[in-house]
């Protein structure tokens, strides 16, 4: 296959696609890409750029509205979708290992789909996880439980290549990882990806993070493409502001305290509408282990409150909705406020920050994990200046 | 005067005399009873399963089963005799809507609290519906429902020592002619045995529920590894 004609059959091509969802908002617009066979892509944008729905749109875990897609030159929209899948790794968010199932039945979760043979897939459980530096004979029959979480995500992507399937999706894979094992895994990504010359799609916020390991970036604003290039174009000539916010390997270690705190917003865990009852979400909370949750019209996306689990507690034993259980003094314009503005809240309480546009809209929160991160980043640049010097 | 005898020792002689009559009711128990759990487990599991498919509905059959095991066990069994009259065929009847709730409920509540996370991995990795429910859902839902199972089981084994009150067998049998003669020792001879099934059954469940167990099973995996395959 060549690779470096544009235009070729392989990898994953995007035309005119659009994604609108049933309330009429536009994950993604019209989006042309082309991501060549071979190479690791980053899809990275803000919360609500349709990054995450790009890439669930490949494997059809969401459907496109309109437009083509295609997958080493086959129309998807023409595949069997559970086929599809089969074809494509996928490695997700959460570190999502199935619990009852070993480390080498997890890994052969696709394998045994696909009706391999029991010796055929031992040897290529066996396989990976020597390639993982992870010895079969110690770790195939462990559970996920007994695993660190940089193990059960180097296992979540053995699995997805235990078919030695020729394209690879990564939903933010490495999110929950401290940033020590984050950074190993990236690295073991990066060669990886140079050994066996999979296409991997890859789905992060994190723009250090997208420029360590990717051949291309792809970055993404309200479902379009704002500016696609390699890490050293993008850098070199951004097309404009948004993209000139974005960018630049130490975008988070140049950033001052004074930089709008815009720059560090994160998608919530959680929302809620505001016709929900109390009781409902409640138990949501209580299920995830959540303090708070945002509150935000599902329609025109106005932030509406963030509710706190004491008081949708009480709201819940008189029956009332969600909306009973709201407060709306903390928040941040994502206009005006800095990240010192959102650090001092922070500091003053630790519960996340949400950050509403024009008109009230909602556009994310600002975690302390993420301001901790920052911290962090900032440090070891800090380091790394002063051993070059 | 007549000599009044120790409980113990007219059990004893009891026992000694009528045991072929007490391990044929035991029988007529166990069968009764296993009956019964047999149909609300082949009836409930699947209807639970189709509620969390159709999560309008489960409010009202939950709701139904909620009342079917809020009727006195007694009552349900008089009320059936006009559909079913006298016997066995009653008895298993009533004693399936007693056990409903808990199987219904366990299932539906256990397949419902998988985290979304692992149902939407496995349809990633291209497995079907069904696949999706028989190789993440229902495992990772197990514990709950088998849960469900042994309260039902139990149940059953208790409740079942009233189908005799309408013409049912079992160990129920020896409980009311115990009662009706006013002879201590026939009733122990009921009540003991039916006792002694309903710890038995529950240990049984316990012991395969721990036998299932992913830890287990995987220790279990590892001893045999060598000459079997890890991989399933």
């Amino acid at each position: 296959m060549n690779e470096d004609l544009p235009g070729t059959q392989g990898g994953v091509v995007f035309k005119e696609v659009t994604k609108t969802y049933p309330d009429g908002t536009n994950a993604v617009d019209r989006l042309d890409l082309e991501i060549r066979s071979g190479g690791l892509v980053s899809l990275i944008g803000p919360s609500g750029c349709g990054k995450t729905t790009t890439l669930k749109m490949i494997n059809r875990l969401e459907e496109p509205t309109s437009g083509t897609i295609t997958v080493e030159g086959e129309d998807i929209l023409r595949c069997d979708p559970v086929e599809l899948r089969r074809r494509i790794g996928y490695v997700v968010q959460e570190i999502s290992l199935f619990p009852h199932l070993t480390v080498a039945e997890n890994i052969s979760v696709v394998p045994s789909l696909l009706g391999w043979s029991a010796k055929k897939t031992r040897a290529r459980v066996d396989e990976l996880l020597s390639m993982a530096g992870l010895p079969p004979e110690k770790y195939r029959f462990r559970l996920p439980d007994q695993l660190s979480g940089g193990q059960k995500q180097r296992i979540g992507v053995l699995r997805a290549l235990a078919s030695d399937p020729k394209v690879i999706l990564m939903d933010e894979p490495f999110g929950a990882l401290d940033p020590i094992s984050r950074e190993v895994l990236q690295n073991e990504l990066v060669s990886l990806q140079k050994n066996l010359k999979k296409t991997i799609v890859f789905v992060t916020h994190d723009m250090g993070e997208a420029i360590r390991i990717s051949d291309r970036i792809v970055i993404l604003r309200k479902g379009r493409v704002e500016q696609e290039g390699t890490a050293e174009d993008i850098r070199n000539s951004p097309k404009n502001d948004f993209v000139r916010s974005f960018i630049g390997e130490d975008r988070l270690s140049r950033m001052s305290p004074d930089d709008p705190a815009e720059s560090i917003v994160e998608e919530p865990w959680g929302m809620s509408a505001p016709w929900e009852s109390a009781a409902d979400v409640l138990e949501r909370m209580e299920e995830n282990d959540r303090e708070f949750i945002q509150v935000v019209d599902p329609k025109s996306g106005q932030w509406l409150g963030m509710a706190l689990l004491g008081r949708v507690r009480r709201a819940a034993s008189a029956g009332e909705t969600v909306m009973k259980g709201i407060y709306r003094e903390r928040k941040l314009y994502a206009g005006d406020a800095t990240l010192r503005d959102a650090a001092e809240m922070l500091a003053d309480r630790d519960i996340s920050i949400p950050v509403v546009g024009e008109d009230e809209r909602f556009l994310g929160v600002i975690t302390s994990a993420a301001l901790a991160r920052l911290a962090v980043e900032r440090l070891r640049s800090g380091r790394e200046e002063g051993k070059q010097s | 005067m007549i000599e009044q005898r120790p409980l113990w020792d007219l059990f004893i002689t009891y026992v000694g005399r009528n045991y072929m009559r007490i391990l044929n009711l035991t029988g007529e128990h166990i069968m009764i009873s296993l009956i019964a759990v047999g149909i609300t487990v082949m009836v409930c599991v699947p209807l639970g399963i189709f509620l969390t498919r159709n999560e309008k509905a489960a409010p009202y059959i939950i709701g139904l089963a909620n009342v079917f095991q809020t009727i006195p066990s007694l009552a349900l069994l008089g009320f059936l005799i006009f559909v079913f009259g006298i016997g066995n065929d009653n008895a298993i009847c009533a004693l399936f809507l007693y056990a409903m709730l808990p199987v219904i409920q366990n299932t539906y509540t256990g397949i419902r609290s998988v985290p979304k996370s692992y149902v939407q991995a496995a349809r990633g990795m291209g497995m079907t519906d069904f696949q999706i429910l028989v190789k993440v859902q229902l495992p990772l839902a197990r514990p709950v429902l088998v849960a469900g199972i042994r309260v039902a089981m139990v149940w059953t084994i208790g409740t079942a020592t009233l189908a005799s009150a309408i013409g049912g067998g079992g160990l129920g049998r020896l409980i009311f002619s115990g009662l009706s003669s006013i002879r201590n020792e026939i009733i122990l001879a009921g009540a003991i045995p039916a006792t002694l099934l309903a710890l038995f059954a529950d240990w049984i469940l316990k012991r395969a529920q721990d036998y299932f167990n992913p830890s287990a099973r995987a220790v279990r995996l590892a001893a045999r590894h060598g000459a079997a395959d890890g991989t399933d």
